[in-house]
């Protein structure tokens, strides 16, 4: 998977395990998919308890490896996500590239910090992506109330954790450095 | 440089499906029922021991307290005895009024019975994935329900699998009558537990903690006297209303046909209006037939008058709530004119009286 050295400089095996290694690029993306599907869980609730596991999955993923997690990528995810859920096409669609964006902007500009500081980024990213959410799926025709996404709101920052380690081991078996 | 505009083109794509998912709700609905066909095996699959384990502790729990509540059921076996007679003499002579007022009821029927396959994960949308789909006769806007009342609508349909948009939701509207007080009123969901009674009629008369909401049979698709919720605050309004069932105890549901699907062609006075195609309005051809609204009526059911007012047959006036297109999701079919026919927007000066055949 690490290039050490320029393509044509490749011996024959080091071509065969740099292409035999292409699957891994795949990890963050497919890993992602498989939280929105999770999100579909026949699971029922008075409240929306289910976290935003989508957007945690592309913050997490534009924090370890913006390479991998690019914001057409994350655009892939949100039209997913829109399909499944029921969502007016558009409102993942457009919000999630753009938190990948905004991870990305961010990181290059401000560089790498401590862990704790990432919640807290992430706390402030997912009221951002759900207030613009609540208002794209109001600008397509699907009102509601604010109230219970506040409460999505909760459990996704809660759900962070969980999903930064499960990210983290996947990072370690598949993929390695940053890219 | 070049992946700013990469990243720039597609949030502008993204920002142009928004869009069009304004101008058209219905947009990627194909789309939407590709993507339940393959969510929906998945959780059938990883359902069933869950199910398992929850039949085992229902099996359990019916041994507990089983004498006791043995003997409540007993006892209100016998202080219903009587009340079921009552009840069945008043249907016989209901059935017989009906008889006398050739009332016509329309039949709906069971299209299918599926297992709950999903839900929707996101705070706005309310909604459950069930396992049935057009492969199975299902259509958008057709009723769901269990047998102690109503789940929802089916909004999106795949080949395999549908999705039912709760009666919780906010963009669902179910007409109702209280059962108590013989009002009709709109059921309208909160994304909450508790779903909301709106636009009743006579809320001068208040709701008490109990009284019971069944659908009303309005607007053509739930058939009438589902249970739909219970009222469990009715001091201000909007009352606050608990559903009738539960969506998380949910297995199987049943999706039956509409009530009374809107019909293809608007039930019109012949003599008035254009003939729609359907009726024998002719294709496009210019023919003497379609040229004259006279001649076509006698191909057609005799003209009826304007009905009367009458409570069984007044059309819903339409509440002053705002819907949503996606809410409202109804087979709609605008009436088919012919070419030659041209609608009149004025009422005819005088209907010609009937003549002699």
């Amino acid at each position: 998977m690490n290039r050490t050295a320029p393509y044509r400089l490749m011996s024959r095996e080091e071509r065969i395990d740099w292409w035999a290694g292409q699957w891994r690029r795949t990890v963050p993306g497919l890993f992602t998919l498989a939280l929105v599907l999770l999100m579909t869980a026949p699971i029922f609730a008075p409240l929306p308890l289910m976290p935003q596991l989508g957007l945690l999955g592309v913050f997490v993923w534009a924090t370890f490896q913006p390479a991998l997690m690019p914001p057409w990528l994350a655009f892939v995810i949100g039209v997913a996500s829109d399909l499944l859920f029921g969502l007016p096409l558009g409102v993942n669609a457009t919000l999630l590239p753009l938190t990948a964006m905004f991870v990305r902007g961010f990181e290059a500009r401000f560089g790498h910090h401590v862990y704790r500081f990432d919640w807290l980024m992430l706390a402030a990213v997912a009221l951002v992506f759900q207030f613009l959410g609540w208002q794209a799926a109001r600008f397509a025709g699907n009102a509601s109330d604010f109230a219970p996404l506040l409460v999505q709101w909760l459990t996704t920052v809660a759900a962070y954790p969980a999903v930064v380690s499960l990210c983290a081991a996947l990072q370690r078996r598949f993929i390695g450095q940053r890219q | 440089m070049l992946g700013a505009l990469a990243s720039g083109a597609v949030i502008a794509v993204a920002l142009v499906l928004l869009l069009l998912s304004r101008a058209n709700p219905e947009s990627g609905a194909r789309l939407r029922g590709t993507a339940i066909d393959l969510v929906a095996p998945v959780w059938s699959v990883v359902r069933i021991p869950f199910d398992w384990i929850g039949s085992g502790f229902e099996f359990a729990g019916d041994y507990i307290g089983a004498a006791s509540r043995n003997r409540d059921l007993e006892k209100r076996v016998v202080a219903q005895a009587s009340a079921l007679q009552v009840q069945a003499a008043t249907q016989t002579e209901n059935r017989q009024l009906r008889a006398l007022l050739n009332a016509v009821t329309p039949a709906h029927k069971v299209v299918a019975s599926a297992r709950i396959a999903g839900a929707s994960g996101g705070g706005v949308v309310r909604s459950a994935i069930v396992s049935a789909g057009s492969a199975n006769g299902i259509a958008i806007g057709m009723p769901v329900r269990v047998a102690a009342g109503l789940v929802g609508r089916t909004i999106d349909v795949g080949n395999s699998a549908s999705r039912v948009l709760l009666l919780t939701d906010a963009n669902s509207r179910i007409p109702v009558t209280i059962v108590r007080t013989g009002q009709s009123a709109l059921v309208v969901g909160a994304g909450a537990a508790l779903v909301e009674v709106r636009e009743r009629v006579g809320v001068e008369v208040p709701l008490v903690a109990g009284d019971r909401l069944v659908t009303s049979g309005d607007g053509g698709v739930f058939a009438p006297g589902i249970p739909v919720a219970v009222i469990v605050d009715g001091s201000h309004e909007p009352a606050l209303a608990r559903p009738a069932v539960n969506a998380a105890g949910l297995g199987m549901v049943l999706i039956e046909s509409a009530f009374m699907p809107l019909p293809a062609t608007i039930p019109v006075n012949a003599d008035a209006v254009a003939v729609p195609r359907e009726a024998g309005g002719g294709r496009a051809k210019p023919s003497i037939i379609t040229a004259t609204p006279r001649a076509v009526a006698s191909a057609l059911p005799p003209p009826v008058d304007p009905p009367a007012p009458t409570p069984g047959t007044t059309r819903p006036v339409a509440p002053s709530l705002t819907y949503h297109p996606k809410a409202m999701r109804l087979p709609s079919v605008a009436p088919v004119l012919s070419a030659t026919d041209t609608p009149r927007t004025t009422p005819p000066e005088a209907p010609p009286a009937a003549t002699p055949q």
